[in-house]
């Protein structure tokens, strides 16, 4: 498998110039994000996410198991990223790279560790049966900006998806089909979204949602993760150049400017796809959602 | 139903394609000529990898054996000789199935490998890989019961429907009629195959029997993969040659 091929010298000074001279190679601003395009397949819960020229498809699934037994009130909730070479050459299948295990690590605590999903809700019955939830993330076309797009990616899959409602009598669990009754949505508690801030110059300049390109020239980069109300659930930085505290104050306003553009986004699509679903308004009638 | 086919629209790989046909969704992506690894490298002739990926999951002894299918296949296809000591990587990842997948009665890698085929041959158009021929494959699937007619390329919902299945067969044509390669399943009689295999031969094909076509065409289920594989080479082609036919 051949390495990932190495900016050259060249490119890597044009860059750092341009940037010097407040210019991006695409002509974006500084704080700006690419492009960004979500779809959502005829299943329920698959999410199709282009941010420029990166693409990253989600896919929920579910299946009844046994509950952990420390855990006994607890689903089970999983999230599994695999790089393959379609993404790039240099990604070997069964051989995570570090930038596909920073990429799980990071899911997972923005994700998983902040309680993004409410895990108890899927537990049927303690102990014995609950559900387990698992979402596939694959890359389909890289070029940076990988985390940013899984985080939208799987947060959008898992607002879309909607698990097979239960009927529970006594120590008996009947799942019921599609047919029978309508799917229930997850509780999801909030979301969570990842702005990945790129720095250059010793952290004079910050660029949001760098490309390839530009991630190949930074020096070192910031993930913060939060929601749309504001509260931070991570900054990640792993390794580089040091940076001025004040400056990571600066990124989480910018972040938060971003997250609440792109939940308000999400929203807007769910609310598009839930309208093409709901043929003739029965939607309200069939649901078996009870209200909070 | 033709399959829907939508080439070299990933940014990054060589060649890329999506197939998608009766629920079935693949995309599939070619990287070559790579460098390859020391321990792959052949002297005189390049090392074919696929890799299939589930659409759930990590890769299972299933999509191992799927890969070993195909890889086999596709070398026959590729002019491997003609770029030596060097690496084709074809990445096919199943988007979506159709929901009766796992339980329509045929086994699960056998009813996948002729859209897997399909798709790995677009990829490989898509990166202007050096071929030997084409390659089109089609599912075959007898239902039990001593009357009940063989479905030519059914849907899986239609499988389901003809429960129980007494045999299926994937049979995949090079393009001047060869086989490629046939996969079994299931207990049938050397009649019963041979029937499947024109049954196949029939729709993978361009001219089988004459009086067959048109008996196939009165039926109105099925068109000929090739004439679609023409029509999605020509359009390629037209869509590359763009700047040509527009002066």
């Amino acid at each position: 498998m051949p390495r990932e091929a190495e900016i050259s010298v060249n490119e890597r000074t044009f860059i750092q110039q341009a940037l010097q001279e407040n210019i991006r190679l695409d002509g974006r601003a500084f704080d700006a994000f690419r492009p960004l395009k979500l779809n959502f397949g005829d299943e329920y819960g698959v999410a199709d996410v282009e941010l420029g020229k990166t693409r990253v498809i989600a896919r929920i699934s579910v299946e009844v198991t046994t509950p952990l037994p420390e855990r006994k009130f607890d689903g089970i909730f999983q999230i599994v990223t695999e790089f393959s070479p379609m993404a790039s050459p240099a990604f070997e299948v069964g051989r995570p790279t570090d930038a596909e295990v920073i990429l799980s690590r990071i899911l997972e605590k923005a994700i998983r560790r902040s309680n993004a999903l409410d895990t108890e809700s899927l537990c049927i019955i303690a102990g014995l049966k609950c559900f387990a939830l698992r979402a596939d993330v694959h890359i389909i076309d890289h070029d940076g900006g990988l985390i940013d797009a899984s985080c939208i990616a799987v947060m959008a899959a898992l607002q879309h998806f909607r698990r097979p409602d239960v009927v529970v009598e006594g120590e008996k669990a009947i799942v019921l089909s599609e047919r029978e009754r309508e799917p229930i949505p997850l509780s999801i508690l909030h979301q969570p979204l990842c702005v990945t801030f790129s720095y250059y110059e010793e952290g004079e300049i910050f660029l949001v949602d760098a490309t390839l390109a530009e991630e190949q020239v930074r020096q070192a980069e910031i993930i913060v993760t939060m929601n749309r109300h504001g509260e931070v659930c991570q900054i990640a930085k792993y390794g580089g150049a040091t940076v001025d505290p004040l400056a990571l104050l600066n990124c989480t306003n910018i972040a938060l400017q971003k997250v609440q553009d792109m939940s308000r986004f999400i929203q807007h699509k769910l609310d598009e796809d839930a309208k093409k679903r709901d043929v003739g308004g029965l939607m309200a009638e069939l649901s078996a959602e009870n209200a909070r | 139903m033709a399959p829907e086919a939508l080439l070299s629209h990933l940014n990054r790989a060589d060649g890329s394609a999506t197939y998608t046909q009766n629920g079935y969704s693949i995309i599939g992506a070619v990287n070559g000529p790579l460098e390859v690894q020391r321990r792959d490298e052949l002297p005189s002739e390049a090392t074919v990898e696929v890799n299939v990926r589930p659409a759930i999951g990590v890769g299972s002894p299933k999509e191992r054996h799927l890969e070993t299918l195909l890889a086999s296949t596709l070398r026959t296809i590729i002019l491997t000789r003609h770029i030596p000591r060097t690496l084709v990587q074809i990445t096919l990842q199943v988007r979506s199935l159709p929901s009766e997948h796992a339980i329509c009665g045929v086994d699960a890698s056998l009813s996948l490998l002729p859209h897997l085929i399909h798709t790995a041959l677009l990829a490989l158009l898509s990166s202007s890989m050096p071929l030997r021929t084409t390659v089109t494959a089609a599912l075959v699937v007898l239902p039990a019961g001593r009357d009940a007619a063989p479905m030519l390329q059914p849907t899986a919902r239609d499988v389901m429907l003809a429960k129980p299945i007494q045999s299926a067969h994937v049979f995949a044509f090079s393009g001047n009629g060869k086989v490629l390669l046939n996969e079994s399943d299931g207990s049938f009689t050397y009649e019963e195959w041979e029937e499947a295999c024109e049954m196949a031969e029939e729709v993978c094909c361009k001219e089988g029997g004459v009086g067959l076509s048109d008996a196939m065409q009165v039926d109105g289920g099925s068109e000929n993969l090739e004439r679609w594989l023409r029509e999605v080479v020509r359009r390629k082609v037209e869509k590359e040659m763009r700047w040509k036919s527009g002066t």
